[in-house]
């Protein structure tokens, strides 16, 4: 079973890599990145800032967009392929396939996260000098939240068209980022909304939780427990959308 | 070949239209001025996903870009609003709240430069910037020495204050007449700063102060015997109350206002 999980898993990142939007995407983002330099140049003293905040933003918009344009599309193109069917017909189970697919894209989203990660640090320290550690964490925190989000659109993918998912993705993405706003609502609520918006709060995934950005330019390292519940919640909630994920798809009849 | 050939044609003639053609748009001439056009906070925080500090920079950039551009309006009418945007969305950003304190006064927008230093001072509050240029907003475009006086002694309790920071607001207590304030503080900074130039200037304001004092012990002496006020300061030698009339080592001559006896500095 782990061999066929890495042979989707491989394979499916060899497809994404033969997608073109992919290149414009990631060569599109390092374009941003090395233009924070601009940026910086006519900012009063800020570059730092300024490049920290808009390279970390790039990665972020970046890496979503090949979640919400490439996530969306791998169980779809299969399905109308019908090479779908000639996968199941082998023995790969129905679960390895979506996980194969997940973890494919993963892998895909890693590597164009570190491309720009990459390019981030050497822009930062060829202007500064100097890459505070919080950077890192914050870079990977993107990557994460890019992840979680993959687990999402494939949910999605699952059971819609690949435009309705990527919308679908993208609700979850503006939800998830406004949840202390829905957290204040819920406060000042009456009784009935307030569990409504409250279950909304626990129920949709916090992407706040993931927000290490802004701290990057005052350098405020997570702690070693912050870091750890971030993990633990990217763990179990994606352990979460891959299960409801994968029961979805299980019902799927091609 | 053509084609581009006649896209060359067309954008020539578009940008000799826009930069030569009279066109007005009420009564500002659109071509070369756009106003920037803020987001509410909440709004800008909503769409934000979550990188307010990028949109806080986005803000910081179209500030620089409007305030170095010019305005055809006569005032920058966006500007305190762009200050209180980017400092809404970037609560800690100290460099846009010292920009900002340093030139919105000047711009016709001193009490919002006050509330931007307000807000500052409450969300960096160990900065002594904060107050210090707050205090000076209050000295420089309010008058109010009081208020220059009270934030210049926040500033000077903070780490890294300079020297010359509590000496600042005795100056200003002195400026409001506030006088044994202003000699108490003064006395405190002679006492504790390390800073030689501070401890002298504090001393000669120090002395000047003790001289103030003195001379008006001697006008209230003059007052008691003669039941009016001297009309200038020598009439108390010639009345033998004191010896002669000292010398500030600030190098400011005394004045005496024979209406009421107060002794002040001469603005000569």
């Amino acid at each position: 079973m782990r061999k066929v999980l890495w042979a989707i898993t491989l394979n499916t990142f060899r497809e994404t890599l033969r997608d073109k939007l992919l290149y414009s995407l990631v060569g599109f983002a390092v374009l941003v990145i090395a233009a924070s330099l601009l940026a910086g140049s006519v900012s009063l003293g800020q570059d730092a800032r300024v490049i920290q905040d808009f390279s970390l933003t790039a990665m972020l918009v970046f890496l979503l967009i090949i979640t919400y344009f490439i996530g969306t599309q791998l169980v779809f193109k299969e399905v109308e392929r019908k090479t779908i069917y000639l996968v199941l017909s082998k023995p790969v189970s129905r679960e390895t396939f979506y996980l194969g697919k997940f973890l494919g894209l993963c892998l895909t989203i890693l590597v164009a996260g570190l491309i720009m990660a990459v390019m981030f640090v050497i822009v930062l320290f060829a202007k500064t000098h100097s890459v505070p550690t919080a950077a890192y964490f914050a870079a990977g925190a993107v990557i994460l939240e890019a992840w979680l989000l993959t687990a999402v659109s494939l949910l999605f993918s699952s059971f819609t068209s690949p435009l309705s998912s990527a919308i679908y993705t993208f609700g979850v993405t503006l939800i998830g980022h406004g949840s202390a706003t829905v957290w204040l609502l819920s406060q000042k609520a009456s009784p009935v909304i307030r569990g409504i918006l409250e279950g909304v709060y626990y129920l949709f995934p916090n992407l706040e939780k993931f927000n290490l950005r802004n701290d990057v330019v005052f350098n405020l390292t997570p702690s070693a427990s912050q870091v750890g519940l971030i993990l633990l919640y990217f763990a179990s909630y994606t352990v979460f959308l891959l299960i409801l994920g994968v029961a979805v798809f299980r019902k799927d009849e091609f | 070949m053509v084609f581009l050939g006649l896209s060359f044609v067309a954008q020539i003639n578009y940008d000799s239209w826009r930069r030569y053609s009279p066109p007005k748009l009420l009564g500002v001439d659109y071509n070369v001025y756009i106003e920037p056009q803020p987001l509410s906070p909440s709004l800008a925080k909503a769409v934000s996903f979550g990188s307010t500090e990028f949109l806080a920079d986005y803000y910081w950039l179209t500030l620089i870009q409007y305030y170095g551009g010019g305005t055809p309006y006569g005032k920058y009418r966006k500007l305190a609003e762009l200050f209180s945007l980017v400092t809404d969305l970037s609560p800690k950003f100290q460099q846009a709240y010292q920009t900002g304190l340093i030139i919105l006064p000047g711009e016709g927008f001193p009490d919002q430069a006050i509330t931007l230093g307000e807000k500052g001072k409450k969300n960096l509050p160990d900065s002594w910037e904060m107050p210090y240029y707050t205090g000076l907003v209050h000295h420089i475009y309010k008058k109010d020495y009081v208020s220059a006086a009270k934030e210049f002694q926040i500033a000077a309790t903070k780490k890294d204050a300079p020297p010359i920071t509590q000496y600042f607001a005795g100056i200003y207590y002195k400026e409001a007449d506030q006088r044994q304030l202003a000699y108490q503080i003064f006395k405190t900074v002679h006492d504790t700063t390390k800073d030689d130039f501070v401890r002298e200037r504090s001393g000669k304001q120090m002395v000047h102060l003790e001289m103030t004092f003195f001379l008006e012990d001697a006008v209230a002496k003059y007052h008691q015997r003669f039941g009016r006020y001297p009309s200038i300061l020598q009439e108390l030698v010639f009345k033998q109350i004191i010896k002669e009339v000292p010398i500030s080592p600030l190098g400011i001559n005394f004045v005496i206002d024979p209406q009421n006896g107060k002794v002040s500095e001469s603005r000569k």
